[in-house]
């Protein structure tokens, strides 16, 4: 059965894409050059943004008869760009919790999910001091502990080495098979891909074909 | 008390030189805004003195309508003054300043004029120069507000972002950068009152006391315009940014910051 499915999307006449189909159930990586459109469908996916024409629905029903923060909470999307405020990594859960108006974590579920990302530091480490590759994947790691039925990320491993970038989707994908979490991956490390994926779909080549 | 002396064309002339400092001091530091030095001189000597000829033609021959339309004419112009200076602000954004500062504005003259001095919002004496200090400081209180909202919102703009993805609610993202800017656009206000009276005798009470007027009413009314003109800039500053995000996200709480 499919999660979501796209009829005729079309997003501002510059991206045209084809009428995929992703699986329930499994972990999905969507591959294609740069500028194929490969971030943008993560937010039309979610209602970030909306199509200039076409339908898309999850779950067989289309998307705008949703709640948007509801849709929004539930398909969480994991932006390339990550933003940590200037203070510990305890205060910057307590800060996006407050930002979701949830109730904060308790600090084993913080280590728990900072575990699973490969994050070695402690609560109180500031993480403005922290490289790039730490802050991604704390950043990971707070949106990890968010409750959400489907998680999207985008080029999640973009600032990490090897080996964090494969400990932590071989942890991320544990995780959502355990939690029944459907899991999207936009990345262009073939590499990763191979490993990870069970469903690839590649919009650029129909992109081409369209044009 | 003996009547102000009445300046002299002439003497009154001799003011200018001190402009000559300014346009030293622009060379000398490379201030490259010697056009904008003698646009705004001109301007205001312009407009100032065709102020006097509209002023002495009203108080000459009193009307209401000239009284309000010298109201509706000053909001209008401050209006177009902040609207020029916030140019990448949306359409609606637009509408809504222009309400809050109309609205605020106007309501205070008229509290200040027919219930605090206790005459007739008409008389011209009254209503156009507190009007004016009320509704300039009401101008340059929204305009810095907004200047503030607009360019904090651009420069944290992968902060705002990242939240829309983490799936906090527009109203909840915005939020912060208004109540920031209020505070920002009243705090100059409230510094200044601090030093009121110590420093400098402000601007009314000068005028009034150069014009024989009491000390004492004198100080009463400067001290009353401070206050409208404290309250005018919070309520015209709060009501533009308040309504004023709404317009940044539609009913699918998406948000609408293209225009850069």
């Amino acid at each position: 059965m499919s999660i979501f499915r796209l009829k005729n999307v079309n997003y501002k006449n510059i991206i045209r894409y084809p009428n995929i189909e992703i699986q329930q159930g499994c972990t999905t990586f969507i591959s294609g050059e740069s500028g194929s459109g490969k971030s943008t469908l993560l937010k039309l996916l979610n209602g970030i943004t909306s199509p200039t024409s076409g339908e898309i629905f999850y779950l067989d029903k289309n998307i705008t008869d949703y709640t948007t923060m509801d849709l929004r909470r539930e398909i969480l999307l994991v932006s390339q760009q990550s933003y940590l405020f200037d203070m510990s990594i305890r205060d910057n859960f307590q800060e996006y919790y407050a930002y979701r108006e949830l109730e904060n974590i308790c600090n084993e579920q913080m280590q728990y999910f900072l575990k699973i990302c490969a994050v070695d530091n402690q609560l109180d480490d500031n993480c403005n001091v922290m490289s790039g590759g730490e802050r991604q994947r704390i950043f990971t790691a707070i949106n990890l502990s968010f409750p959400s039925k489907v998680l999207m990320l985008d080029e999640p491993v973009s600032a990490l080495d090897h080996k964090n970038a494969n400990t932590l989707m071989s942890n991320i994908k544990t995780y959502c098979k355990e939690q029944k979490k459907k899991l999207i991956v936009v990345s262009h490390d073939k590499t990763l891909m191979d490993k990870y994926a069970d469903e690839i779909i590649n919009i650029s080549k129909e992109k081409k074909n369209n044009e | 008390m003996n009547e102000v002396v009445a300046l002299s064309i002439g003497q009154f002339s001799l003011i200018y030189l001190l402009l000559l400092i300014v346009l030293f001091v622009m060379k000398k530091s490379k201030i490259h805004q010697t056009k904008l030095l003698l646009v705004a001189s001109l301007r205001m000597t312009v407009q100032l003195v065709l102020a006097g000829f509209i002023l002495t033609y009203i108080f000459e021959n009193p009307h209401p309508a000239f009284t309000i339309f010298y109201l509706l004419l000053m909001t209008g112009f401050a209006i177009y003054m902040i609207l020029s200076r916030n140019k990448t602000i949306n359409r609606n954004f637009k509408l809504i300043v222009a309400l809050s500062l109309a609205g605020s504005g106007i309501a205070i003259v008229c509290f200040f004029i027919i219930t605090v001095v206790g005459v007739s919002i008409f008389n011209p004496q009254y209503t156009i120069p507190i009007g004016g200090m009320i509704i300039g400081n009401a101008m340059t209180g929204v305009s810095l507000g907004l200047k503030t909202f607009d360019e904090s919102i651009k420069a944290q703009h992968s902060k705002i972002n990242t939240l829309i993805n983490v799936g906090a609610t527009p109203q909840k993202i915005l939020i912060p950068f208004v109540n920031q800017s209020v505070e920002t656009a009243l705090l100059p206000t409230l510094y200044s009152m601090l030093s009121m009276g110590v420093i400098s005798l402000p601007g009314m009470m000068t005028g009034q006391i150069l014009s024989g007027t009491l000390p004492m009413t004198a100080i009463f009314y400067q001290i009353a315009i401070v206050i409208a003109i404290t309250a005018v800039t919070c309520l015209a500053v709060f009501c533009s940014l308040y309504f004023g995000y709404k317009t940044l996200y539609n009913e699918r709480n998406q948000f609408l910051l293209a225009r850069r």
